[in-house]
């Protein structure tokens, strides 16, 4: 009389009240107290569950009818052979040695787990769908194919595009650049033969694929193993030169922190502007226009100031960061970032981080623009 | 054969102790239902008490009400169904496919209802989003597990902040007055939240959300985080408090004025120099000054994970502590403070934690062990994955008598 759906309800009714008891009695505290609140009341929801399916028999006339199923055609094939109970046994070993060796073990496993119970229980269940083996089959096919399919598409364009970009990072810049054009030029001249000869047999093609993906993964795997070309850091602007002490040295990008922090560019504490008469304030973000020249920055917090050059001439934005004795306690020299050289028209972000209180520098923090005198934004940091 | 004449099952009907077992359990659901409902809920969206909260209130409500109606027709109408063709034995009834009348107004109806919802919420969106007509600015980091506000100098509604002003957990704001709040998190996603006041606005590092806030009376209107954000995240609370201009010129006044020192040989000077040795490299307390003169300068940057702890010059202006979790006031002088009338509730906050509504419970048990009231992810055994950081306080052994001068020390900081 118990249909299927109450049975599971009413067993993770059951599980879920001996779980509350055995952890109140378990545990104490406020945790303990919690614990069993929660337990309860999942015990309740899967109770309520529970009776309304036994009230509408979970929705399905023939559930309980037992009989007809035990007695039907299909139930009488015997069962096929299958590959999931080993690749889930596997699964479950991989799972135990990922506990204690490797994370990626333990999640590689777990993947292969849920495939194989997945694979499984439609396998499981399309065997038993009528008595005939093709059309369960087909049953089989077209519940689990359109999961397989793009999993395993997905599966090789990555297993491609890693292969094919641990390449590119093998080799040197320029030859990678032919290196691109050429396997372009063969895949696209194979695809046209292909296209072409409509007469070539499935195998050739099939066989010319698999060679060809065999050697990308292949050179992949070897140049993965051989280690990438090394990569230039762009240059960054010296204290000096921010502080306008040393000479300019052409910078291509300063501001490296900024352009990591997409978000920055909606989100600035402040506009700083200089005006073409080379005056400097800042408008703080959310009062309008009531000229700053001084601008309140939490300790230890990114921030950013999106910078203006209205000026004829090229100027950059500098942030001092202070002055601080070194460990050995010897006087340090002062701390600077900067913006690019603006031109006219131009703004830049600049990214900056305060950890310390405006007491501790000897030197105040401050926005300045080399080469405009007794132009200054204060930065408060308490 | 024609199935709709067939009987499909020969069950009977239900037994009369099952219909005895779902009337007790329509009851305990409903009664369930009803336990949540609550006089005395300090964060009901149904109560704003700002400008801000109550256009969403406008909003909401007509929203709800139409939501609520269709609900009730919905579930009235499955009801129905379930109980009139439940199965008794009787003929399948006739059954019908496709009904292109009925589908376009089922498709048209809720197409106009949401239509017509969407421009009064598009209109509230757009002013809520306002943030060039503030008259006060205050920055407003979160880390786990509290909230710092940084009080930006310039004007402040009516008051004059000369001084950046540096505070956790309770932000205190004039009333009628719009405030902007610059919301950020030096670590991982959080959400500030004065249900009174105004909707929830993520703290996301790296951005810098602007959010709307104002109250129309004084009063203390509380929230908390709404963003999961670690063990602790319970623990994370805040509120906010208006007082009238005046009031809030005192507010910014006292924390202004200049550290008072506590008397020599006193029980709370022991505890200066118990503060100093264990706690200012963390806390700052403004113009503390070593013995030879020079500032006391926390460095939380080198010892704690978002890079600050809060600051503690006026601790006893607060009342409550550690992420706004644990009371500094006792129950009595709290229930007598939230229910102040608002005439009463500036003089009465003002006065900060006086030594006979202090309560000392809470705050005696943190300095004994933070991380038993709050629990804390690293292992101070094991700090090797935060670089050598703690996060959230440690525990740091102090001798009960360390305790006492501490706790002394600490209620002369109002
Ligand atoms: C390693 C850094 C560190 C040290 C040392 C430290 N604290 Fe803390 N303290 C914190 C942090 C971080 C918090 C915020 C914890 C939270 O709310 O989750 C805090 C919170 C507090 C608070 C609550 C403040 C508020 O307004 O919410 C008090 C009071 C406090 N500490 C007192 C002390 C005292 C007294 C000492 C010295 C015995 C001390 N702390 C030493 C890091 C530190
Ligand atoms: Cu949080």
């Amino acid at each position: 009389m118990f249909t299927t759906g109450s049975k599971l309800f009413l067993g993770a009714t059951a599980l879920s009240i001996v779980s509350a008891i055995v952890f109140g009695a378990s545990v104490g505290g406020s945790a303990g107290m919690l614990g069993t609140i929660g337990l309860i009341s999942v015990s309740v929801v899967f109770a309520f569950l529970a009776g309304i399916n036994l009230f509408t028999r979970d929705g399905n006339l023939a559930a309980t009818e037992s009989d007809v199923e035990r007695n039907a055609a299909a139930a009488q094939a015997g069962v096929g052979r299958s590959m999931w109970p080993l690749a889930a046994a596997l699964g479950a070993g991989g799972l135990v040695v990922g506990t204690i060796s490797k994370p990626v073990v333990f999640k590689v496993s777990f993947i292969v787990l849920l495939a194989a119970a997945a694979e499984w229980m439609v396998q499981g269940f399309s065997e038993r769908v009528s008595a005939d083996s093709k059309y369960n089959e087909g049953i089989r096919k077209r519940l689990l194919h359109p999961l397989e399919f793009p999993l395993l598409a997905s599966v090789g364009a990555a297993v491609f595009i890693y292969s094919f970009s641990r390449i590119m990072l093998n080799i040197d810049k320029d030859a990678g650049r032919w290196v691109f054009m050429v396997i372009g030029a063969i895949i696209t001249a194979v695809g046209f033969v292909f296209a072409a000869k409509r007469g070539m047999g499935k195998s050739t093609v099939a066989g010319i694929i698999t060679v060809g993906a065999l050697a990308l993964v292949g050179v992949g795997i070897a140049s993965a193993v051989s280690g990438q070309h090394p990569i230039e850091p762009h240059p960054a602007a010296t204290a000096a030169v921010c502080l306008g002490t040393a000479s300019e040295v052409q910078i291509e990008e300063v501001d490296a922190k900024a352009s990591q922090s997409v978000a920055a560019k909606s989100n600035p504490l402040a506009n700083v502007y200089l005006t073409s008469d080379e005056q400097l304030y800042a408008l703080n973000t959310g009062i309008g226009n009531v000229q700053y020249h001084e601008i309140t920055v939490p300790r230890s917090n990114a921030v950013h100031v999106l910078f203006h050059n209205d000026s004829a001439e090229p100027r950059r934005l500098t942030v001092h960061l202070g002055t601080f004795k070194a460990k050995d306690g010897s006087e340090g020299s002062e701390e600077a970032e900067c913006t690019t050289a603006l031109e006219k028209g131009g703004t830049a972000f600049l990214s900056f981080k305060i950890n310390k209180s405006q007491l501790a520098s000897s030197t105040p923090y401050r926005l300045t623009v080399p080469g405009v005198e007794d132009q200054e934004i204060k930065l408060l940091v308490p | 054969m024609d199935r709709s004449k067939e009987t499909v099952s020969t069950l009977g009907r239900m037994p009369s102790t099952r219909r005895h077992w779902s009337r007790a359990a329509l009851l305990t659901s409903v009664g369930l239902m009803l336990a949540g409902c609550a006089n005395n809920a300090p964060q009901d969206i149904f109560e704003p008490k700002g400008e801000n909260s109550k256009k969403i209130d406008t909003l909401q409500r007509p929203v709800f009400y139409i939501a609520g109606v269709v609900a009730l027709i919905v579930i009235g109408v499955v009801g129905y169904a379930m109980w009139k063709f439940k199965d008794r034995g009787q003929d399948i009834p006739e059954q019908t496919h496709g009904n292109p009348k009925l589908e376009i107004a089922l498709t048209i109806l809720p197409a106009i209802i949401l239509a017509g919802i969407s421009v009064p919420t598009v209109i509230t969106v757009f002013q809520l989003d306002k943030k060039t007509d503030a008259e006060c600015i205050i920055n407003v980091t979160g880390q786990q597990w509290w909230w710092e506000y940084d009080y930006a100098t310039g004007q402040c509604g009516d008051v004059k902040i000369d001084k950046p002003i540096v505070t956790a957990g309770e932000l205190v704001i004039p009333e009628k007055t719009n405030v902007l709040l610059r919301i950020t998190s030096r670590d991982v996603i959080h959400s500030y939240w004065i249900p009174a006041l105004n909707g929830k606005r993520d703290a996301v590092p790296g951005r810098l959300h602007t959010l709307r806030m104002q109250a129309d009376q004084p009063g203390i209107y509380t929230g908390q985080c709404t963003e999961f954000c670690g063990l602790s995240h319970s623990r994370m609370r805040q509120a906010a408090v208006a007082l009238t201009a005046g009031d809030f010129q005192k507010w910014v006044d006292n924390q202004m004025k200049d550290y008072v020192a506590p008397e020599a040989g006193s029980l709370a000077a022991e505890g200066e120099a118990v503060f100093t040795a264990n706690c200012s490299k963390c806390h700052q307390i403004n113009d503390l000054k070593n013995a030879d003169g020079s500032p006391v300068l926390s460095e939380p940057d080198l010892y704690v994970v978002p890079g600050v702890a809060p600051n503690l010059s006026h601790l006893m202006n607060r009342t409550a502590f550690a992420g706004w979790t644990f009371d500094l006031l006792t129950d009595e002088c709290r229930v007598k403070l939230w229910n102040a009338k608002p005439a009463d509730f500036g003089a009465m906050y003002l006065k900060g934690i006086t030594p006979e509504c202090f309560e000392q419970v809470a705050l005696r048990d943190w300095l004994r062990n933070p991380p038993g009231m709050k629990p804390m992810f690293v292992d101070p055994n094991n700090l090797s994955s935060t670089g050598g950081k703690y996060r959230g306080m440690p525990n740091l052994n102090l001798k009960p008598d360390q305790i006492d001068q501490l706790i002394a020390y600490l209620l002369g900081r109002n």
